[in-house]
């Protein structure tokens, strides 16, 4: 029954050329072609950069104007590859089991990167000893947030509703309404990396709270975190329209007037709130006697868990596992007042456990599918050809 | 004994103040020792003096490797002449003077010479006497090129910075134990001084050591000198103060040597001291003051030759120092028996020495089929393997923890596995093959691992990242087998290469090695893909994420993807059996790139450190190979073998 409908499958073309070994080879050797340039790329332009470049992409041009493809879509040649293989020409023997295992597990890991590529948030929180928060805020992600000024000065806690939006989807020139502060915000200009400027030929014509007058795109950095974004915005309230200018290095807000009431504008770090709070207990650095090299980094934090605080020490390779959270020793810095400060990485996964599984089956794949193929030889041997005295 | 330089100091200050004129301290280590003719008797026997610890880049570690990393980090050779690096560092120690003369600073680059005005010596080693009189010169280059980025700098440039800082290193240590000897500086003829602070009357020549002990008295004849007029003070006041003086320059001078011997807790954290060090920070204890009273007297006895008492003073030094030990030192410090004993053992060496042979007799054997040749070359492949695998297992034992964490190790270690296969392919087709995989490859990795040795110790402490943790060694091991099982593979391909050029009808033969090359290709690719995923797994627990395009994983899947393109292609039916050779060479280059290349890069979260010489030799290697793979498949070609 099953062969019946792979006969039908087989006799159509596409398939048929989809299923080519050759395509396959041709897959594997652009992405260890890719693999080897991405690597090289990485002295010049930094991981991130080139990590976009030649891996995440579909394509990328050469020089300028040659399309090469990236590595995202030789991956999913790949993976349609293997489907059509599977589908149509794949003999199901107990022979070609390993092989069968070893490609099931090389699906598992396309699929693990996609997943893990378009759903995991990388993070961080920076704490001072005895500090808590439950907000961490994003490595190079930015957003543009809006927000109600508080009414007037107030003493004690604010809680205040903040609007963020993530400036990468922000497309020009599309009017975008903020919910119901009657706002209308429109892109018109975006630099990754920005210089700004505080002064301007001719009349300021753009609102800002620090005096930036002009931004002027940057070269990117190697190091994405070292970027400073800015954007011109047209702000259209009730009132009338302005051109609004933000950068990423702005200390406070720009305020602007909508139906009488005073909306506060800011383009920062992207903040990602946790639902639970985590405070720093302690961090600990240790050295190997004599010498800078650290032996061991240690932050000892606890979490709020319904009211309750759970400690633990975060270290090098222990981090802390939390709901889908993970919290990972990055760094630390020391101020002049020798207070220690600790920055952890925070990672939200859902799919941190499918390479785990991936590895897995094709490692078990490729044990099956050898150590049959070595006893199957000997046999061979051992039938062909006596030993030979 | 105790409180000694504290309150010498309240002294100090004034009086360095007031006899700048009497003395003028601008004298260098080589100025200060004054032995420039005497020649030490010497004690032969330095058992005791091997175990003496020394805290040196992070580790504990024997006198007697402390000894061989210096002469080695100087000269690059493990011994001098017919001493051993021990003896050596001993006259060293003991009686620098008389080495002022060995030629041991290694200077690869001819120009440095010429910047120096040095006659090119043809060993290239030169002698501090040689080069004293550059030193200045040396100084003045090195220190604009300190604040330039390393990568910026030129081979030159980096051979000035490695030059300057192994001459400074050089005199820093040469005078950790000058304490003890007699010196100029300390000279005494009047006999009624020597009475007041309680020295020896018979003699006039006394040392930094004496008057420290003595310093208590010396304070109290300085205080008469206090507040009174510098241009009254009798000839007793002067010399006084010209010895409190003295003293003064040497803590400076001899201050701060590298050279941690006296083990101390400071700011709670473990802290090992030189003698001088000890006497200059004023740390007090008693055990302190006695550990610096053995090491002046085993100078003293080293000097008369005194072998017994020489001993009893290192015994009596051990002692001292060995009952201070936290715990974790002296976990170190009790593994010191199996170091030197690895130390002398030489493991590497009779591995090399029977790999070599056993090379040699399978050549033999190829000229002439009298068994006996081949079972000789299995019992030499088999001697040189136990040396190997004994020496691996004691580095294990010695740093307690897993074998492949720098260079110099890896080779070792992925010899030993390439070996290891060697053995399992002669046991499945018993046809000298695997014997000549094993004894070739045992001897290509460990002559490339003692290349690496050179920069000193090479058992190495690791940085926090690297701290001993499962996934670290479960990765990094199988990592490290995959490169073996990809190098074999390599080798075979060119065993397979050679074969069809000799006899390219022997298809039997041939088809045999084929088989034996694509098995051994598997085992390489299985154990790499565990290897990368287990890297994978690794930097997932550590960082959170389980790859991020880092150039060392990159490398890694490089040689998973062409070891998977060879297969398919094979099964696609783009290349034919030589292909599959060539490829399997070209294999070889991938692995060096993933192994080593990568490195070269210096970027991403992956580098074990080591120096620029090896891209000259990846290139020249990869430049070689290529040569051969298009003579030969012309060649080959021509008698029809298609790629």
């Amino acid at each position: 029954m099953t062969s019946k409908f792979r006969q039908k499958l087989r006799k159509i073309k596409l398939l048929q050329a989809l299923a080519s070994l050759r395509i396959t080879c041709l897959g594997i050797f652009l992405l260890f072609l890719l693999t080897l340039w991405g690597t090289i790329a990485q002295v010049q332009s930094g991981l991130y950069l080139a990590q976009e470049r030649f891996f995440h992409s579909f394509y990328f041009l050469v020089l300028g104007f040659i399309p090469f493809p990236g590595g995202q879509l030789v991956m999913w040649i790949l993976f349609i590859n293997v489907l059509a293989v599977m589908l149509i020409r794949f003999v199901y023997s107990w022979k070609n089991f390993g092989i069968l295992v070893i490609h099931i597990g090389l699906l598992m890991f396309f699929v693990s990167g996609y997943v893990i590529l378009n759903t995991a948030e990388e993070s961080h929180v920076t704490l001072k000893e005895g500090q808590a928060t439950n907000v961490s805020s994003a490595f190079h992600d930015w957003e543009l947030a809006i927000w109600e000024a508080p009414p007037e000065r107030t003493d004690g806690k604010v809680i205040r509703t903040v609007t963020g939006v993530d400036v990468a989807r922000l497309k020009i020139n599309q009017p975008l309404p903020m919910e119901d502060s009657g706002i209308i915000i429109k892109l018109l200009e975006y630099h990754r990396n920005a210089n700004a400027y505080a002064v301007n030929d001719g009349d300021s014509r753009y609102l800002n709270a620090s005096g930036v007058q002009k931004i002027e795109a940057a070269k990117l950095e190697k190091e994405p975190e070292r970027n400073t974004p800015g954007i011109i915005l047209e702000v259209t309230t009730p009132e009338g329209s302005s051109h609004v200018i933000l950068y990423g290095a702005e200390r406070i807000p720009t305020p602007i007037e909508a139906g009488g009431k005073t909306y506060h504008l800011s383009l920062r770090l992207k903040r990602y709130p946790m639902p639970f709070t985590l405070k720093l207990v302690e961090f600990i650095k240790e050295e190997h006697p004599g010498t800078q090299t650290a032996r061991s980094f240690k932050s000892k934090v606890a979490v709020d868990t319904g009211g309750q605080w759970r400690e633990k020490p975060i270290t090098m390779n222990n981090p802390l596992r939390h709901r889908e959270y993970t919290f990972y020793q990055s760094s630390f810095s020391v101020d002049q007042f020798r207070n220690e400060s600790s920055t952890l990485a925070v990672v939200r996964n859902h799919g941190r456990v499918l390479p785990y599984i991936s590895t897995f089956v094709t490692f078990a794949g490729l044990v099956i599918h050898f150590a049959m193929a070595a006893v199957n030889t000997r046999k061979r041997q051992r039938q062909g050809a006596p030993h030979a005295k | 004994m105790r409180n000694k330089l504290r309150n010498l100091g309240n002294g100090f200050l004034l009086l360095t103040v007031l006899t700048g004129l009497l003395y003028s301290g601008n004298a260098t280590a080589q100025n200060i020792c004054p032995l420039d003719t005497l020649k030490p008797t010497k004690v032969n026997d330095l058992e005791a003096f091997a175990r003496i610890p020394v805290l040196n880049e992070g580790r504990i570690k024997p006198m007697e490797t402390f000894a061989k990393s210096f002469l080695l980090r100087l000269s690059g050779r493990r011994s001098y002449g017919k001493e051993s690096a021990l003896e050596w560092f001993a006259r060293f120690i003991f009686a620098p003077r008389t080495t002022y003369r060995d030629q041991i600073f290694l200077i690869n680059n001819p120009e440095i010479l010429e910047a120096i005005k040095v006659d090119p010596e043809k060993r290239r080693r030169y002698s501090w006497r040689q080069l004293e009189p550059g030193y200045d010169k040396i100084k003045e280059l090195a220190e604009v090129l300190m604040d330039i980025d390393e990568k910026e700098l030129s081979a030159v440039e980096r051979e000035i910075l490695r030059v300057y800082s192994n001459l400074g290193y050089y005199i820093r240590i040469s005078g950790a134990f000058a304490y003890a000897f007699p010196h100029p500086d300390f000279d005494l003829t009047s006999p009624e001084i020597k009475e007041k602070l309680g020295l020896a009357t018979d003699r006039d020549k006394f040392s930094f050591y004496d008057l420290y002990v003595v310093t208590d008295k010396l304070e109290a004849a300085a205080m008469v000198l206090r507040g009174g007029d510098v241009q009254q003070w009798s000839e007793e006041g002067k010399t006084v103060a010209r010895l409190i003086n003295a003293m003064y320059f040497w803590t400076e001078h001899y201050g701060n040597a590298p050279f941690g011997v006296i083990p101390t807790v400071r700011y709670e954290e473990e802290s090992w001291l030189s003698p001088m060090d000890i006497m200059r920070l004023n740390v007090d204890q008693e055990a302190y003051f006695d550990e610096i009273t053995h090491i002046r007297n085993m100078t003293v006895y080293y000097w008369n030759g005194e072998q017994l008492q020489f001993n009893i003073a290192a015994k009596a030094y051990l002692d001292s120092v060995g009952k201070r030990l936290s715990p974790k030192e002296k976990e170190q410090y009790d593994r010191f028996g199996l170091e030197l004993f690895y130390n002398d053992f030489n493991g590497f060496l009779w591995a090399k020495l029977g790999y070599g042979l056993a090379f040699m007799f399978l050549l033999f054997s190829l000229l002439s089929s009298r068994p006996w040749l081949s079972r000789t070359a299995a019992v030499l492949a088999v001697a040189g393997f136990v040396p190997h695998l004994i020496a691996q297992i004691l580095r294990i034992l010695i740093m307690a923890r897993p074998p492949v964490s720098n260079l110099f190790e890896t080779f070792i270690f992925v010899g030993l596995i390439a070996v290891i296969l060697g053995f399992i392919l002669e046991w499945v087709n018993r046809n000298s093959l695997g014997l000549t995989i094993a004894s070739v490859s045992g001897l290509i990795f460990l002559t490339i691992a003692s290349k690496f040795g050179g920069d000193g110790d090479t058992l190495k402490v690791l940085v926090a990242v690297l701290d001993s943790n499962f996934w670290l060694s479960t990765h990094v091991i199988t990592i490290t087998i995959g490169y073996a099982g990809c190098c074999v593979g390599g080798i075979m391909g060119h065993i397979y290469v050679l074969q069809a050029l000799f006899d390219s009808k022997n298809t039997k033969r041939l088809n045999a090695t084929l088989n034996n090359t694509l098995g051994i290709l598997g085992f390489g690719l299985t154990t790499t893909f565990l290897g990368t995923a287990l890297g994978g797994i690794w930097a997932d627990q550590s960082w959170g994420r389980f790859w991020g395009w880092d150039p060392k994983e990159n490398g890694a899947l490089m040689i998973v993807l062409w070891v998977a393109l060879l297969f398919h292609m094979r099964l696609a039916k783009l290349i034919h059996p030589l292909g599959v050779a060539v490829g399997s060479i070209l294999t070889l280059i991938v692995v060096m790139w993933a192994w080593f290349g990568v490195n070269l890069l210096s970027v991403g979260l992956h580098s074990y450190g080591f120096t620029s010489g090896i891209a000259m030799g990846l290139i020249t290697y990869v430049l070689f190979e290529l040569v051969f793979l298009a003579v030969t498949v012309f060649v080959l070609g021509k008698k029809g073998m298609k790629i």
